[in-house]
């Protein structure tokens, strides 16, 4: 029956094993396309008894509409009963075996992605079928959980960790759909119902663009046929995104600042930045590489002068939170509320080297070898590798990406390491956004930028 | 039956690609010991070193010092001054990082396998010759202070923990943080640094674990090199301290600006090597592990009362706590949450658990252990853990079938003898404190 299966794919390309010594290759693997238009990924590694799947949908919170928190609150209730499985026998069985189930939202895709031992997969695979296939969402449960979410998004703002990139996210871009905070605000969850929940499912979740990647340890010729004899039943015609998104500019003409007052803060948290770059970037490796120096490893530029040199952080970092045809980038740090200006004024200094006084041979040399010899362990377990496939496949970058990474480093030099500081890093009319305690900082921080005003108890973001 | 069957096959296929004989240890004259696996997955190598000391150490005064230490180990020593510790790591394509709990100092190395013996030469220039610069020092400290002030900022949990563990614990030291009260941050002396050093980093209270694209031979060579120069000194005197059995119930609350309660209910237990270890991680599991577990099911899915619930209990060296953490939901008062748990925990002491739940949380630690030994990184530290807290890492090994061999009549057992209420330390953290 397996066999009889495989003419109804088509089959794309079989990678072939090859491993170089000192080089990280991408495992070999296989990608079909049945005939509904999912793409299926399938790839061997025997080292533990497990296997790992990840389904991705590409509908994220940018197709939420006014309702903030949809993509979100369909994503959890994937699992709260299907048509085949109540809520209860989904997590009986998963739990019983030791395996695990989960979905997650994103600005731009769901996933959901479960991990079991070898011998389960069987009673599995269906059940993970019928959460993408046929979910049900039934009201008790779907009302239950988004009860408990307005309560969690109060919660949340007890930690400005937690909310400070919906903060930033909405600062940046402001009335667009990226905006939208990815668990919704309290206004707007109240107002979501199960049927809200049916009919976005049923409008956006599409076997066309959605993929799914299955990675361990079973024989790739018997879980191809399981494979497509689970979802070429997955069916849904003219079932695409109605509203196309427009990709906002993030070429700011003014520095603003956001300060987002909580009262017990003993801290000032914030992030600085502005437009950053797009996942499918052809200098997107080189960009880490630079990134590595300015602040993304312990002795990064950044690190060095607020944490090593003065001790006015624990940590900071800088970020590249790509999308597919845009993104974003930030410093993010916090520090005790008297040294608000000192932390911002050394970051901004530290990001203007950059640009400045620029990247030496000897750091270069450094960044290379650092980001080359941590890569591998990227990539170590299975669970890594289904993540790194349906992302491949949402982004569109394809193996070269980790194939050819160590000769795009190897050959980057000097002068486009200093061109992509330059092209990339924000440096201008940078965006703002603190959250501490204002009546002790404002005075500060209004030397940045125009300053707009919020308080942390103040719906939303 | 049938689940019996599943298991044993479940253990087969594990024993055909982990062995405890695959790894290999020796011991260096001074008295360092050395654990390797080869795993030749990836180009890499994990290297940890586990060091006896911990927050459990210290005394009043000096609290939080042994983090502390774990930061000052990055800060230079003879060969490899200040900050080219991670400098010269880095730029050989090296990261690092560190931990420090109640009872150990854990450092981590994570290398390609070309930096490994600049990573050795690295290692034993500190814990020969650590040095101690006060510029260094000085900012180290604002580093801390403000580890503690964001962890404090950012998490209600670490805050109402603090409180309960300095009620549950009056000899103990596990009744400080680990990170130390302010006042103690602010007032630790070069000294003081100086004799921790003395008096613990000395490579016979040092264990160093080593997994990934290495062989035998070169890691003995290395080893012999670079480590056993280092001079042994004598060992640090013993933790004799003992907690006093609690006889009665211990209630706090503390005031901080919070949407809704947290409640943390924490009961003494006995320490890993202890023979009720296994069946109260299973217990843990049990009560919340999934959203089948009883206090999931109970608290969070059909009453409604929490948003959050979770247990734990791990390793350690002297007896602890096993501690019992939920947020409450809108309107909901902390005592409500409290009935429920209480209730459930008395269910399990009178009526015990039934097999199908005792399968499943075997299960699941049987898969525990299989993510563990996905990595090079997971291996190395689950290898080490157990040496230090087991006594010998062969018991990483052993501890699918240890799981297996707990009984529901065990789990009803220690139910019954540990969760009582004279046992037990209660801290409610909220918006109102203790007025209302």
């Amino acid at each position: 029956m397996n066999k009889l299966r495989i003419n109804l794919i088509t089959l794309i390309i079989i990678l072939s094993a090859t491993s170089f010594a000192g080089n990280f290759k991408l495992p070999p693997y296989e990608k079909v396309k049945l005939d509904n238009g999912l793409t299926v990924y399938l790839m061997e590694q025997h080292e533990v008894p497990l296997i790992y799947v990840s389904a991705l949908i590409p509908c994220g919170a940018i197709y939420d509409g006014n309702k903030n928190g949809l993509t979100f609150l369909t994503s959890e209730s994937l699992l709260f009963g299907t048509k085949n499985f109540t809520k209860k026998q989904i997590e009986e069985t998963f739990e019983f075996y030791g395996a695990s189930i989960s979905t997650s939202a994103g600005a731009e895709f769901i996933k959901v992605n479960a991990s079991f031992a070898i011998h389960d997969q069987e009673k599995l695979l269906p059940i993970f079928q019928d959460i993408i296939l046929h979910p049900t969402f039934p009201e008790d449960e779907v009302q239950k959980r988004r009860q408990r979410l307005l309560v969690e998004l109060d919660q949340a703002k007890e930690s400005p960790r937690q909310v400070i990139r919906a903060y930033f996210n909405k600062f940046l871009f402001t009335d667009n759909e990226f905006g939208n905070p990815v668990q919704g605000s309290k206004g707007t969850v109240a107002e979501i119902s199960s049927d809200d929940l049916k009919n976005y499912y049923s409008s956006y979740f599409n076997p066309k663009n959605s993929s799914i990647a299955i990675v361990g340890d079973f024989n790739i010729s018997e879980m191809r046929g399981k494979i497509s004899d689970l979802f070429n039943s997955w069916n849904m015609e003219n079932r695409t995104p109605t509203n196309p998104i427009l990709i906002p500019s993030l070429d700011f003409n003014k520095k603003r600042v956001l300060l987002v007052n909580k009262n017990d803060s003993q801290e000032t948290t914030f992030l600085i930045g502005g437009k950053g770059i797009s996942r499918n970037n052809t200098d997107f490796t080189e960009i880490q590489v630079i990134n590595t120096i300015l602040g993304d490893r312990f002795t990064s530029w950044l690190n060095e002068e607020l944490r090593i040199n003065s001790g006015l952080t624990y940590g900071v970092r800088s970020v590249f939170v790509p999308y597919k045809n845009i993104g974003t980038f930030f410093i993010s740090t916090f520090t005790g509320s008297e040294n608000t200006e000192k932390a911002i004024d050394l970051a901004l200094q530290v990001l203007n080297r950059l640009h400045t006084t620029g990247i030496t041979d000897k750091v270069l040399l450094s960044a290379k070898s650092y980001i080359k010899g941590q890569f591998p362990p990227n990539y170590e377990t299975s669970g890594a590798l289904v993540n790194l496939l349906t992302d491949m496949d949402y982004y569109g970058f394809d193996d070269t990406y980790i194939n050819n990474f160590e000769k795009k480093i190897d050959e980057m030099t000097i002068a486009k390491a200093n061109e992509i500081a330059k092209k990339y890093f924000p440096g201008d009319n940078l965006q703002f956004v603190i959250i501490g305690k204002a009546s002790e900082i404002k005075d500060v921080v209004k030397k940045y930028g125009e300053i707009t005003e919020k308080e942390i108890t103040a719906d939303g973001f | 039956m049938r689940l019996i069957l599943i298991f044993t096959l479940m253990l087969s296929s594990l024993l055909a690609q982990s062995k405890a004989n695959d790894v290999k240890t020796f011991t260096l004259k001074n008295g360092m010991q050395i654990i390797l696996l080869e795993d030749h997955s990836i180009p890499n190598v994990a290297m940890y070193l586990f060091y006896k000391v911990g927050s459990r150490n210290e005394y009043p005064g000096i609290t939080g010092i042994s983090h502390f230490f774990e930061h000052m180990m990055f800060n230079g020593a003879k060969k490899y001054g200040p900050k080219q510790f991670d400098i010269t790591m880095e730029a050989n394509g090296g990261a690092n990082n560190a931990y420090t709990s109640n009872d150990i100092t854990v450092y981590s190395n994570w290398f390609p396998r070309s930096a490994m013996e600049l990573i050795f030469d690295l290692e034993a220039d500190r814990i020969a010759h650590l040095n101690f610069d006060d510029k260094m020092i000085e900012s180290e400290r604002g580093v801390i202070l403000s580890e503690r002030s964001t962890m404090l900022e950012n998490s209600n949990e670490s805050y109402l923990m603090q409180e309960v563990f300095a009620a549950a614990f009056q000899a103990h030291p596990y009744g400080w943080p680990v990170i130390g009260w302010e006042s103690d941050i602010k007032n630790w002396t070069k000294n003081d640094l100086q004799n921790y050093f003395k008096t613990y980093y000395s490579p016979n209270n040092c264990v160093v674990v080593l997994t990934g694209d290495l062989t035998l031979d070169e890691v003995k060579k290395l080893s012999k090199k670079y480590f056993e120069p280092i001079p042994w000194r004598s060992a640090p005197r013993k933790v004799h301290t003992v907690e006093p059995e609690q006889l009665g119930e211990r209630r706090l609350f503390v005031k901080k600006e919070v949407s809704t309660p947290h409640v943390l209910a924490v009961y003494h237990v006995p320490e890993a090597s202890s023979t009720d270890y296994y069946s109260l991680r299973l217990l843990n599991s049990i009560l919340s592990s999934g959203n089948t577990s009883r206090l999931y099911s109970s608290l969070v899915d059909e009453k409604q009362l929490a948003t959050e619930v979770w247990t734990h209990y791990g390793e350690s060296f002297d007896p602890y706590v096993f501690m019992i953490y939920s947020i409450c939901n809108e309107n909901v008062t902390p005592s409500q949450i409290e009935d429920v748990v209480y209730e459930e925990l008395d269910k399990i002491a009178n009526e015990g658990i039934n097999e199908n739940e005792l399968q499943k949380v075997k299960n699941q630690k049987l898969i525990e252990f299989y993510h563990v030994m996905e990595t090079i990184n997971g291996k190395a530290n689950q290898i080490g853990t157990y040496q230090l807290f087991f006594g010998d890492y062969k018991k990483l090994f052993d501890a699918p079938g240890e799981y297996q061999e707990v009984t529901a009549e065990d789990i009803k057992n220690v139910v019954k003898k540990y969760f009582n209420k004279l046992n037990r330390t209660v801290g409610i953290l909220r918006a109102e404190g203790e007025t209302k």
